[in-house]
């Protein structure tokens, strides 16, 4: 099965956010960025399919801008993935997330592509808009919020779960089919230091970014803000539970107005 | 210029989903009143179900009478809302903020030439911009976008917009006569569903009120102390990933990095420490409430009120409060 993957450098979880000098997007400077949360069970998800059926390759895709998107990638080969392809976006701050689809698309068709997958969303603009756009323009059906995604070879089938509102839904679909996964069920792998140090050989190919479509809705970020911080939680001070109960109730009324 | 805005209708068994009567109000905002919003339904009984927008004050509906819409994937939808959107000649398009809205915006968008954005909690339009505010980082910060003309299609985060005033009227229905969606994009299909236990409560993403529980509960059959709490609010109920790891609860109660993200109006966090990875899941909520009996726990840095004490005291007590409260 030919495996295409896409993943996004994110800010490591505990960074310290700051805006940019401008105040229109995040600050770069003195960010981490790394292959984390849902793309890393992307990765996971892509290489259990590819151990589970013999012949199998998968191929990273990224886009992004320099050095971080090569770093992301070269840390999925050193998961297990075969190649990668960096589409280079320049150095725009925040795109259209519709345009990096169309991108990603551009990038991906000429691939092999049996099944590409995708985190629902990425951890840090969460816009989760990437692979149904990505998918139409493939002209691959796509479904979202998949969890437990196996191959039923005897049928020449996707099989998988959808964890939504209502409960577990169970599908199937046959190949190609883009997915995006829900979360990080499948506890992913981290990569061994032989691996990591043969990652850094592993030739990247890059995609030259591609010119904007004219005439579509595009948008982009004019402002980042970060909140006020906090001031801490008022505490309720009682000296019987049933008092907590009642002062927390009160609370909840009349002050903050939220009590159903 | 009386520009119309589409909503997309997301249909629960008994009624438009809260997050669509949320999408009505907020388009009536942006196209200068009620009428000027027309609605879409796709499926079986959209033609039936079409006047539960007329409650609303949304005078027409496009509906697609194609049963073949149900339990399958959003591609089968998308050339309908296209078509609708065509015809009405709008440039705009909200969808309710449910997993519904985020799978469809994205195809949409790309389909229809349109940029899109998800999470959305403002919109103001000056002329022909729009300016979208929404969080970011679970909540950590806050990115404006800006459209300058073009076409939008914008899910709306549960519970950001006021609902939609009733002022119910007559609808007109439009149908609309959509391509053939390509036998391939109609391939994957549901093949069943197992109802989430606690299926009859509010769903967690839409739900307003959330009381979720954690390690504090210490085993699975005290969790009934958290249920009991949510059902007393008429609350969805959500669990720390300790918790669903340990299998106490299933993984689709899940709140945080990996699990859902939840803006509720009231988000009651029970014996929980407040980790980044479940804080970025429901910081955005708008009043958060922490039940602790470690005063230094980090979820008191992010709640509005705290109480320190023992959840195995103070949560029967609080159920019973409110149950009184709310005459139960
Ligand atoms: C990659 C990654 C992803 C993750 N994703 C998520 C995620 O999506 N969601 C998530 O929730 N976690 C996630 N985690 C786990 C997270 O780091 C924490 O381990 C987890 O949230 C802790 O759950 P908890 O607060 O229930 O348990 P603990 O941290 O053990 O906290 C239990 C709390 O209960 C309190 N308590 C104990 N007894 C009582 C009592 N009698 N009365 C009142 N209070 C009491 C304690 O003071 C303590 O604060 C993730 C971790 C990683 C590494």
């Amino acid at each position: 099965m030919e495996i295409v993957v896409c993943v996004k450098p994110v800010p490591e979880g505990e960074t310290r956010l700051r805006a940019s000098a401008d105040g229109a997007s995040l600050d770069p400077e003195a960010v981490k960025f790394v292959l984390a949360g849902y793309d890393e069970s992307a990765v996971e998800q892509a290489l259990l399919l590819k151990e589970s059926l013999p012949g199998s390759k998968v191929h990273a895709v990224s886009l992004g801008p320099a050095p971080r998107t090569e770093e992301v990638l070269r840390a999925a080969i050193a998961l297990g993935c075969d190649a990668a392809t960096w589409v280079d976006s320049g150095p725009a701050a925040s795109p259209d997330p519709i345009d990096v689809a169309r991108a990603l698309a551009a990038a991906l068709a000429p691939l092999p592509h049996d099944l590409v997958l995708l985190g629902k969303q990425a951890g840090d603009d969460e816009e989760g808009l990437v692979p149904a756009a990505l998918a139409e323009f493939l002209g691959v059906p796509d479904v979202g919020h998949v969890v437990d995604l196996r191959w039923d070879a005897g049928r020449s089938r996707f099989t998988f779960r959808r964890a939504v509102e209502a409960g577990q839904e169970t599908w199937e679909a046959p190949a190609p089919l883009v997915v995006a996964l829900q979360q990080a069920w499948n506890d992913p792998r981290t990569a061994k230091l032989p691996a990591i140090l043969k990652s850094r050989k592993v030739p990247i190919a890059r995609v030259p970014p591609v010119a904007l479509v004219p005439g579509v809705g595009r948008s982009q970020s004019v402002r980042f803000e970060l909140p006020p911080p906090r001031s801490g939680a008022r505490l309720v001070d009682f000296q019987t539970p049933e008092q907590a109960a009642e002062k927390l109730v009160k609370l909840l009324r009349e002050e903050a107005k939220v009590f159903p | 210029m009386t520009e119309r805005v589409l909503v997309v209708g997301e249909l629960l068994t008994d009624r438009l989903s809260g997050s669509t009567v949320e999408a009505i109000g907020a388009g009536a905002r942006l196209a200068g009143g009620a009428s000027s919003v027309v609605g879409f339904l796709a499926g079986a009984t959209a033609r039936s179900r079409a006047p539960e927008f007329g409650r609303y004050g949304v005078t027409e509906v496009a509906i697609l009478e194609d049963p073949a819409c149900e339990g399958a994937p959003v591609a089968a939808l998308v050339t309908a809302v296209v078509a609708a959107a065509t015809e009405l000649g709008t440039e705009t398009i909200l969808l309710a903020g449910t997993s519904f809205g985020r799978d469809l915006a994205g195809r949409l968008a790309a389909r229809w030439g349109a940029t899109a954005a998800t999470g959305v909690t403002e919109i103001t339009r000056v002329g022909s911009t729009l300016e979208l505010r929404r969080p970011v980082f679970g909540g950590r910060a806050t990115e404006t976008r800006r459209i300058e003309g073009g076409r939008a299609v914008l899910a709306l985060r549960p519970h950001a917009f006021p609902s939609a005033t009733e002022a119910p009227c007559e609808t007109r229905l439009r149908p609309i006569v959509a391509p053939a969606v390509p036998e391939l994009l109609r391939a994957a299909h549901r093949t069943g569903l197992e109802a989430s236990p606690g299926g009859a409560g509010p769903g967690l993403a839409e739900a307003a009120v959330v009381v979720s529980g954690g390690r504090g509960l210490r085993a699975p059959e005290n969790f009934r102390l958290v249920e009991e709490l949510a059902a007393a609010l008429g609350a969805a109920v959500g669990a720390s990933r300790a918790v669903t790891d340990a299998g106490w609860r299933p993984s689709s109660l899940q709140v945080g990095q990996t699990g859902k993200a939840v803006s509720p109006q009231l988000y009651i966090a029970v014996g929980i420490s407040g980790a980044i990875q479940h804080l970025v899941g429901m910081m955005s909520s708008r009043v958060i409430v922490a039940i602790n009996s470690d005063a230094s726990a980090p979820i008191f840095k992010v709640a509005d009120y705290g109480v320190v004490g023992d959840l195995f005291q103070i949560l029967p007590a609080l159920t019973n409060e409110v149950r009184r409260v709310r005459g139960q």
